[in-house]
């Protein structure tokens, strides 16, 4: 079974996400896929938080920030376990908005115009991947949609993007659920 | 009178179309007043900040309008739930869409709410 979690920042939908993949995997394999690519000490610091976060759950963690349907042909991941990717919102930043680290400091490369598309039919693909093989996906991502200040170009585009990313996955999810204050609200 | 309303990008307009059966859509977002011959307008919270700006009040347009739109579907975006905008002019018109929001959905006889392309009737 295939879940899409969405909702606000810092409202619990990692930890019920966790719960949910949890739950799916059913003594077999469970997989974190990490999507985050750290850029500074920041971001080292919220990994380390989230992979104790993780501690005693059982989770195997797989780095993978981009490219997901690599996944669906590595050798060493079985499609028929429980998969947990936290988060849609991180794998497109990194796929549309990359950056390279250049003597420490970060050095934006410029906007991939064929990233929402290529996202997108990844993410769907192994959606789909798992489905056959008898597996399941949470797919965690964030809603950034209730602002009225217009933002410039670029993150507009990021902005329709990730929600059109949300709303291919929700055709092929099972069940699409929104969690606002670690409260639960079922969609599909 | 139908409202549908969700965040930017849920696919709002596409649900409407497919929900109602219908085709006829008069879009507001980038300029224009309501064409209310048509089934469906959308893009209302953008002509609301293009009439607060003007020194309108969205609400009343649609007050004194009220039998121009009894048969139709609205939607509308929600910004409500982003950050206090910094910009007067931006402030204001965000408290004129939710204001209109509120007499619209007390007006009508359904409200949608769209999420992820999903929507659910909430009225």
């Amino acid at each position: 079974m295939n879940v899409l979690i969405s909702g606000g920042a810092k409202n619990g939908k990692s930890l019920y996400a966790q719960q949910i993949a949890s739950d799916l995997a059913d003594c077999g394999p469970l997989y974190y896929i990490a999507t985050m690519i750290p850029r500074d000490e920041e971001d080292r610091a919220r990994i380390k938080r989230h992979i104790s976060e993780r501690e005693g759950w059982g989770f195997t963690t797989i780095e993978q920030g981009k490219g997901i349907a690599e996944l669906i042909r590595r050798e060493d991941v079985d499609l028929k376990g429980s998969f947990l990717l936290d988060s849609v919102t991180a794998v497109l930043e990194n796929e549309m908005l990359p950056v390279a680290l250049k003597d420490g400091r970060q050095e934006f490369l410029g906007e991939d115009a064929e990233a929402p598309e290529r996202v997108r039919r990844e993410l769907v693909a192994f959606a789909e991947a798992v489905r056959e093989a008898g597996g399941s996906v949470v797919f965690v991502s964030d809603g950034i949609y209730g602002d009225s200040c217009g933002y410039n170009q670029s993150t507009e585009n990021y902005r329709e993007a990730l929600a059109r990313a949300d709303r291919a996955l929700a055709e092929v999810c099972d069940r699409v659920t929104e969690v606002a204050c670690g409260i639960t609200e079922e969609w599909k | 009178m139908i409202l549908v309303f969700g965040g930017a990008y849920q696919g709002k307009t596409d649900y409407a179309m497919k929900e109602f059966g219908l085709s006829e859509v008069c879009d507001l977002s980038e300029s224009g007043e309501p064409d209310f011959t048509k089934e469906i307008i959308t893009g209302i919270d953008a002509f609301a900040f293009r009439l607060s700006a003007a020194g309108e009040n969205p609400t009343d347009y649609f007050r004194a309008r009220r039998e121009l739109w009894d048969d139709k579907v609205l939607v509308i975006t929600d910004v409500s739930q982003g950050v206090v905008p910094i910009d007067k002019d931006v402030r204001a018109a965000r408290e004129a869409n939710g204001r209109l929001m509120i007499y619209l959905a007390g007006e009508a006889k359904q409200v949608h709410r769209v999420f992820c392309g999903i929507g659910k009737r909430i009225k």
